[in-house]
Parts: structure tokens; C-alpha cells; sequence
């Protein structure tokens, strides 16, 4: 479903990712890892077409994203690192705006509108500014824009931050529902979510993929993921 | 198409939200009310002096001309300040804040972001040609003699908006180079206060230079609008900066999508 290869990107001198390659086939939940600067965020936004690469090729469900972004675009929810909201705008007024630019109109609008509101827990701010919501809500907010119109794939920047522990486990439960017909993609420093949620752990370090595996083989021989996660991103 | 009304509407929506429409209406309304009570207090001054020294005179005193004329032309001088304000927030705000990654990531196309984004302003400008409407409807209320050109009237707020519309289109492309309000705004005015100020060049030279700094001043083009006057020559120039405009806020989103 996502085919990444020799993927770089440079901003000016500096190395963000270094080539790497991977795969996620669909109906997996890939855990993306990697210490603080790895360049995580830096390779989910190239993977919606939301950034270009310096080199490298991409392919989402069969598309180029560097030659048909539109149609990548359509088929990719994707949850930013810092919810891309209009702070001026009502919660509702803005899922209402993220599902029109995604095509989304009349009925089925309404109907992605409730899924993703109910999904998201938001139905209790839908009428407020979402420059005065509280930082858990801002991040469901965010949430229910990359859910609406249910896209094939997910990316989704450390989705579970300063959501409350209640709704932890909501999102989490939902993505492992959704995971069952669809891609997801990501990226968290919680490691017992990846445990919970994830089918296969891609960690990457200084912009290199340092390991690349299945969540079983990853946690075998009686190591924690943490330790694993520690050994590989240290020096 | 559909992807440029939804991002119009939602730019409409903001406008109107935030108090950044209504400080531009209530600035505009202001500055243009002392305008336009400077100039109708000299021509009541006007028709008093010559009803006593010489009432000949009289026929060739007419609001429009005297008034209303010169009111859209000085009008026009004030949206050089105000375009600025209206325009700076279009794109720099959405990259600064975050939110700009929301239109990056959805399939919504540069041409749509320009489109919407620029059709919104030209609305809140649309308004205060409307706010400038007032003026000579006042002045056909109240008015015991003489009437109201209202061709006349129409044509010179056909030119200022126009006009303002060249200015959002030139401050829409500021707004796409930067992610600072700010900065955005200052370009903005200093390009517009330059298309204003060669018309004052143009004044002390002669010959051909004169011609060219005058063809090139965004405020001498709005001078035959206000008489009424529709020269081919002025909708060229004020299509020409639109254009130019919106091609280069189209050519810099397309360029930071590779960069
Ligand atoms: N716009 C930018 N300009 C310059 N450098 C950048 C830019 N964005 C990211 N970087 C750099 O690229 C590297 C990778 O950043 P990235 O945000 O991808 O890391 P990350 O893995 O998401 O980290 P975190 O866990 O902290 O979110 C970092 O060194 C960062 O400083
Ligand atoms: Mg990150």
C-alpha cells in the first residue's frame, strides 16, 4: 500500500532522512519510531504529499506521490504533528471546511461528519472556537479531520498526545479497528501503544532505518521493547 | 472549482469572525466621512462665494463633479494604506499557525488556494465600495438643488475597485513569500505606496518621461473612472497587476511545494 524507497530529504546542509526504504501492506498498523530529530515527521510528510523529497520515490496505493499528488491526496488522512486547525473557526465549521476540500459533500458530508465527531469524542465542543479549546481537544479535533471520509490510509503524527487516559484507550481501540481494512502509519515515543496497536515496528535513527520488524520478532527473546529501542539509537 | 468556494467561504468566514473586516470598515468609514466632509464643506463654501460675487457661476457647480469625483479619487489614496491590512493575513497566517499543512495534505490544487483565497478579499473589498455608496446616496436625500450623476458615481466605483483589486492581488503574493503578517504587510504597502508616489515624479518632468511615470501610477489611472470616463487604457493596467499578481502567488505556492 506504501512503497518508500531511497527516500532523502535535506533542509539546506542539514540531513533530516537519509534514504531509507520501506513497505506497509494494507491492514497493517506500522509503529513509527525514533528518538527526538530522527526525521519521523519529516518522512510522514513527505509520505501525504505535504512535503517534497530531495530524493527518493514514494508510492501510495500504486500512486507516485511526486507525480500524482492529487490523487495520493485523496486517499491519505493525515493527523500532524501539530493539529492544522484555524483557531478562528468553530470545530464544526472546520471538519465541515476539511471534509469539503476533501471532497466530501450533502449527505455523505453530514454522515463522515457524525462518524468522525462521535469517533473523536468532539460532540460536546462542536459549537466552540477552536482557538479556546484545551490542548486534548484540539489534538481530537485534529483527529476526526484525518478520520472524515474514512481514507485507505492513515498517517498519524504521535495521535495520542495529551489525550487523557479515558480516550487513550478510545483512540486506540479505534485505530485497531480501522486498522483491519486499511493502512496506518504511526509515529509515537509510547512504546506500550505500539505494543497494544501495532502489527510491525520500523524504528529510524538520524534519518536511517536502523530496525525493520515485526512487532513479535522485535519483542522475542525476552527483551522489552525498550530495551531494543535503547540499544539501537544509542551513541 | 468546488475546492475554491470551499476555500473562499471559509476565508469569508474568518473575515467576518475576527474583527479584522470591521477594523477595515470602521478605518475606511472614518477617513472617507472627513473626506467627504472636507470636500462638501468647500463646495458649500464654493456656491456661497459665488452666489454673492457671481451667481454666473453657478450653473457649473455640481456635486458629482466637485464632490463626489474628487472623494473616490482621494478614497482611492486611502486604500493604499488599507489593502495592506486586508491582505496580509491571506496565506502568512495559515503557514505560521500550522494550519497551512491541512490545505498540503488534502487534494486541493495552488490555483484553488489563490482563487479562494483571493475572491474572499475581494469581498470585504466589495463592502466598502458599498460603505462609499453612502456617500452620494446622502447626498441625493438631502440635496435641494442639483441631482446626482449616478453614471458618473457608478463608473468611479467601478474604477476604485478595480483598483483595490490590483492592491489585494499584489498583497495575496506578499502574503505567500513570508510567514510573518508583518512583513507581509510592509511589502505590500511599500510596493503600493511606490505606484502612488510615481504619479508625483511624474509631475516634475516633461515629455515622454511624464507619460510613462503617469502610465505607470495606480492613482492617476482611477482619474478617468471618476469622470466617468471608461478607457481601454485603464482596465488594461489594472487587469495587468490582477494577473501579474495572481500569477506570482500561483508561481510561489507551486514553488514551495518543491522546496
Ligand atoms: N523546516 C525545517 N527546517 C530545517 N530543519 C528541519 C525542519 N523540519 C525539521 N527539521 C530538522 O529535521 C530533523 C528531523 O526532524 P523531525 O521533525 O522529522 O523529527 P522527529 O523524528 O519527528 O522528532 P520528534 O520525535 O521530536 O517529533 C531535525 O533535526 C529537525 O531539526
Ligand atoms: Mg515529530
Amino acid at each position: 500500500m506504501i512503497e518508500v524507497r531511497e527516500l532523502e530529504k535535506r533542509y539546506h546542509k542539514l540531513v533530516a532522512v537519509a534514504g531509507i526504504s520501506f513497505k506497509v501492506d494494507r491492514g497493517e498498523v506500522l509503529g513509527f519510531l525514533g528518538p527526538n530529530g530522527a526525521g519521523k515527521t519529516t518522512t510522514m510528510r513527505i509520505l501525504t504529499g505535504a512535503l517534497p523529497a530531495t530524493s527518493g520515490r514514494v508510492e501510495v496505493a500504486g500512486f507516485n506521490v511526486f507525480d500524482r499528488p492529487l490523487e495520493v491526496k485523496r486517499r491519505v488522512g493525515y493527523l500532524p504533528e501539530t493539529p492544522p486547525l484555524y483557531n478562528d473557526l468553530d470545530t464544526l465549521g472546520y471538519l465541515r471546511f476539511a471534509g469539503r476540500i476533501k471532497g466530501l459533500r450533502g449527505r455523505r458530508l453530514r454522515a463522515a461528519l457524525q462518524r468522525s465527531i462521535d469517533a473523536c469524542g468532539i460532540g460536546e465542543v462542536t459549537g466552540r472556537l477552536l482557538g479556546n479549546l484545551s490542548k486534548g481537544f484540539r489534538q481530537r479535533v485534529g483527529l476526526a479531520q484525518a478520520l472524515l471520509g474514512e481514507p485507505e490510509v492513515l498517517v498519524l503524527d504521535e495521535p495520542t498526545i495529551g489525550l487523557d487516559p479515558n480516550q487513550i484507550q478510545e483512540i486506540r481501540r479505534l485505530i485497531h479497528e480501522l486498522a483491519a481494512d486499511r493502512t496506518v502509519v504511526l509515529s509515537t515515543h509510547i512504546l506500550p501503544e505500539v505494543v497494544q496497536i501495532c502489527s510491525r515496528v520500523v524504528i529510524i535513527h538520524r534519518g536511517r532505518i536502523v530496525a525493520d520488524d515485526s512487532l513479535q520478532n522485535l519483542t522475542s527473546d525476552s527483551r522489552s521493547l525498550e530495551q531494543t529501542f535503547h540499544d539501537l539509537t544509542q551513541q | 472549482m468546488r475546492n475554491a468556494i470551499a476555500i473562499f467561504l471559509k476565508e469569508v468566514r474568518i473575515y467576518f469572525t475576527t474583527p479584522v473586516a470591521y477594523v477595515a470598515f470602521t478605518v475606511f468609514t472614518i477617513v472617507s466621512s472627513f473626506l467627504f466632509l472636507r470636500l462638501l464643506g468647500s463646495f458649500q463654501r464654493n456656491v456661497l462665494l459665488h452666489t454673492q460675487r457671481n451667481p454666473g457661476l453657478l450653473k457649473y457647480m455640481n456635486f458629482t463633479d466637485q464632490v463626489l469625483g474628487p472623494l473616490i479619487h482621494n478614497i482611492a489614496v486611502v486604500l493604499v494604506f488599507i489593502v495592506p491590512f486586508i491582505s496580509m493575513r491571506l496565506i502568512a497566517e495559515e503557514r505560521r499557525s500550522g494550519s497551512y499543512e491541512l490545505l498540503m495534505s488534502n487534494p486541493v490544487t495552488p490555483a484553488q488556494i489563490t482563487f479562494g483565497k483571493y475572491l474572499s478579499a475581494l469581498l470585504v473589498l466589495a463592502t466598502m465600495m458599498l460603505l462609499v455608496l453612502v456617500y452620494p446616496l446622502l447626498v441625493s436625500a438631502y440635496a435641494e438643488v442639483g441631482h446626482v450623476a449616478w453614471e458618473t458615481v457608478l463608473s468611479g466605483l467601478l474604477g476604485l475597485f478595480l483598483m483595490g483589486a490590483a492592491f489585494v492581488a499584489i498583497g495575496l503574493f506578499f502574503s505567500a513569500v513570508t510567514r510573518s503578517q508583518i512583513v507581509a504587510a510592509a511589502l505590500t504597502f511599500c510596493t503600493l505606496l511606490m505606484l502612488w508616489m510615481v504619479g508625483w515624479a511624474a509631475v516634475d518632468n516633461t515629455g515622454l518621461t511624464r507619460e510613462v511615470l503617469n502610465g505607470l501610477s495606480a492613482i492617476e489611472h482611477i482619474r478617468n473612472f471618476t469622470v466617468g470616463r471608461l478607457d481601454l487604457r485603464d482596465l488594461v493596467y489594472y487587469a495587468s497587476w490582477m494577473v501579474f499578481g495572481l500569477f506570482l502567488t500561483h508561481r510561489a505556492l507551486e514553488a514551495q511545494r518543491w522546496r
